[in-house]
């Protein structure tokens, strides 16, 4: 079952910040298995995107970030022999490899009653209790633990739902919104009251204000500091944003991910200041539009850079928007707070969206970064694995083509003249899935990459501004 | 005198064309084998042999396809879509969409006025929707794959396939042989069922006439006919449709090295 490990050459990143993900990764994971050995502090399974972070740290609970030790296992081309366990379980590998991953382990580490023979990483902790969750519409979020729980029947779960109101084009989502963040608040309280019933500790809202204040600032700080990346030359792509998404989506709520961006916007400050970019002779900026990226293959980045092609921004693991922007109503309660930052994120393209005909929010999203960091092209990623976060892309840019033409051509007629015609940015889908290497071939993504830069290369020459 | 050579090292048969100029180029094909290496050394020694050309007269190699990076000898690499939209234009000024069926993928791309590429779409990773579909039935069918247009056009009544991956449409063939389905029959519903796919892929990409076909696939009438019926559109069709991105990679080469007209 276990498969032969080659070393896996590392990614070059662009910045320092970038590179010193891996290591606070290790030590991440290591801190959980020390944490559950010493008993010290209550471990829980999470989710990443719930909102409950604060939570969690106010009351000193480790989450466990599942999602994220698959990733690491993905990364570290170590994920096909905990997907073929879950797969001999009666798992289908057309299941979200996350999970089938994290089954996978689970499995075998209950079954030894230790980790799993060289665990990537030290392995990942038996947690005390399990946070699934509803949450955008993904069913592994909420099957997932309760699979798991089937090799651990003593680990309790509580599972929260945090809906939001879905677009349309017509009605103003703010009528609505009252009843969701009633809905959102009773749900946190509920985990609340569930992590006091586990942890046999009360929640302190004043400590959880000062997490949700600490949040609210790093999410300020992390918007100001991406912002950065517009600068051309680009001084950091999205090959180190899938580094430096770990603070924002497991660190949030504590000092060290504030902390990090502070870094890193010094460090663009910097780079940008000696105006140095990404590639040295940059020549297309591109959007990573949409889809998780291929773990094991971060090294496409590089390849894109090779061709003078580096990512500005990208719409995945940018959970976060500005605050000042959502008008959060005043309350003093945090969470309630928490419940309108999630409605204020959720909806936050929504009023610009019924700006524009045909537009939608997430198309929206991608015309609103095509124009703030300058894009020449699309990149979008389909992750066959993940239904959640990847269905709807395709229709995402074949809404953004329709809708949103901004390079300006010369069109050749049928009687011969030559008229001024807009076109939409080129798209590139690339297909693959996040930890599941088997589906995933260099040679073809490394041939449809060149082909897209020969698009590139001629729809600029083209242009006619 | 002065040559060129563009090589389309294809995953199941590389294609080379040799341009000198003032004469009419000569082409060269053969299965790639499992070493494209050498496979490309031996389509560069035929096409010279061929031509009567020596290596000395050759001033630049452009290689494309997907072996394209195992061609040593060559200067420049391009995507085959690049050099597909140059061979096409040059045979088809007027070609706006470009149907590529090859062995891994059938791909899709638009082409401007001037033949430079604008937007493009390839068939996923399974090999359901691209010519190997149908070297996989040849072999079920105990046939050569170049046999199996022309069979098909037999048909009467194309059986309908419910699948378009390849490891099940094998299966569904196998069961359907032994329940005495006529081999026409199964032929057309297998292309029918790959014109299909195509056809999707097109309609996602956005088609606007005219529409070509070429790559292997091209060369298969029963293909061509059911693509036809199935886009309800006329496609057009070059001589030698597996040699565009070839002639398109020669054609390449010669306009970095400043050649006149092939
Ligand atoms: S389906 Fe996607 S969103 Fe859901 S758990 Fe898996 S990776 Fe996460």
């Amino acid at each position: 079952m276990a498969e032969q490990k080659k070393k896996h050459k590392k990614r070059r990143t662009a910045t320092r910040a970038a590179a010193s993900i891996g290591p606070m990764v290790k030590e991440f994971i290591a801190g959980t298995v020390r944490a559950q050995r010493e008993g010290a502090q209550k471990l829980a399974y999470s989710f990443i995107v719930c909102h409950h972070e604060e939570i969690l740290r106010a009351m000193d609970v480790l989450p466990i970030w599942t999602e994220n030790f698959a990733g690491v296992c993905g990364a570290k081309r170590d994920a096909e022999r905990f997907l073929q366990r879950a797969e001999s379980l009666g798992f289908s590998r057309s299941l979200c490899t996350y999970a089938l991953c994290g089954l996978g382990f689970d499995h075998w580490r209950e079954e030894l009653g230790e980790m799993p023979p060289d665990a990537p990483w030290g392995g990942q902790a038996r947690p005390d209790f399990m946070i699934s969750t509803g949450q955008i519409l993904c069913d592994p979020r909420a099957k997932w633990y309760q699979a798991a729980q089937q090799y651990m029947p003593d680990v309790p779960i509580y599972n929260i739902d945090l809906p939001y109101p879905l677009y349309h084009p017509d009605r103003d989502h703010r009528e609505e919104l009252p009843y969701y963040h009633k809905y959102i608040v009773e749900e946190l309280k509920g985990l609340i009251a569930f992590v006091e019933e586990q942890t046999g500790k009360k929640m302190d809202y004043e400590r959880l204000w000062e997490r949700v204040r600490l949040s609210d600032k790093t999410w300020n700080l992390i918007e100001a500091t991406y912002d950065l990346r517009s600068a051309i030359p680009c001084p950091m792509g999205t090959g180190d944003a899938m580094n430096t998404m770990v603070p924002i989506n497991f660190m949030m709520a504590t000092q060290d991910a504030y902390d990090f961006f502070l870094n890193l916007k010094q460090e663009l400050e910097e780079k940008i200041k000696k105006k140095e970019g990404v590639v040295e002779n940059e020549k297309y900026r591109l959007l990573w539009g949409g889809g998780l990226p291929s773990w094991f293959a971060l090294g496409d980045f590089n390849y894109f850079n090779s061709k003078g092609a580096v990512f500005p921004a990208e719409t995945t693991y940018r959970m976060v928007a500005p605050i000042a922007e959502m008008n959060i109503p005043k309350t003093d309660d945090p969470v309630e707070h928490l419940a309108w930052r999630w409605l204020g994120y959720w909806t936050f393209w929504y009023d610009k969206a019924r700006q524009r005909k045909g537009g939608e929010p997430d198309v929206e999203r991608l015309i609103n970064y095509i124009e703030r960091y300058k894009i020449d092209g699309v990149v979008m990623h389909e992750a066959f694995s993940c239904r959640t976060w990847h269905v709807g892309l395709i229709w995402q840019l074949h809404q953004l083509a329709k809708i949103y033409k901004p390079i300006p051509v010369l069109r050749l007629g049928k009687d011969g003249n030559k008229t001024q015609a807009w076109r939409e940015n080129p798209s590139l889908v690339l297909e693959s899935d996040i930890i599941d290497i088997t589906s995933y071939s260099e040679v073809d993504t490394r041939n449809k990459i060149d082909a897209f830069i020969d698009t590139l290369e001629s729809v600029a020459k083209s242009r006619v501004d | 005198m002065k040559c060129v050579m563009g090589i389309d090292m294809g995953s199941f048969r590389v294609k080379g064309v040799l341009w000198c100029q003032g004469s009419e180029s000569v082409t060269f094909e053969c299965p790639s084998g499992g070493d494209f290496e050498a496979t490309a050394r031996r389509a560069q020694k035929e096409l010279l042999l061929i031509s009567g050309r020596s290596a000395n007269e050759i001033v630049g190699v452009l290689s494309t396809g997907y072996g394209s990076k195992s061609v040593m000898f060559a200067d420049e690499t391009r995507s085959d879509i690049a050099c597909q939209c140059i061979g096409v234009h040059a045979l088809f000024p007027s070609a706006r969409t470009v149907i590529d069926v090859g062995d891994l993928h059938s791909k899709v791309f638009s082409l401007d006025e001037n033949g430079a590429p604008l937007k493009f779409l390839l068939s996923g990773n399974c090999a359901g929707g691209s010519g190997r579909v149908l070297q996989i039935i040849a072999k079920v069918m105990n046939m050569k794959v170049e046999e199996i247009g022309e069979v098909s056009l037999k048909s009467k009544k194309p059986v309908d396939f419910s699948t378009g991956c390849v490891v099940f449409a094998e299966s569904e063939a196998v069961s359907r042989l032994a329940e005495g389905v006529p081999k026409e029959d199964l032929l057309a519903g297998i292309h029918r069922a790959l014109s299909s796919q195509i056809n999707s892929l097109a309609e996602r990409l956005g088609i606007e006439e005219d529409v070509v076909l070429v790559g292997g696939g091209a060369r298969n009438p029963g293909l061509v006919k059911t693509l036809r019926e199935v886009m309800g559109r006329d496609i057009l069709v070059p001589e030698g449709p597996h040699m565009t991105a070839a002639y398109g990679a020669a054609l390449l080469a010669g306009s970095l090295y400043n050649f006149k007209e092939m």
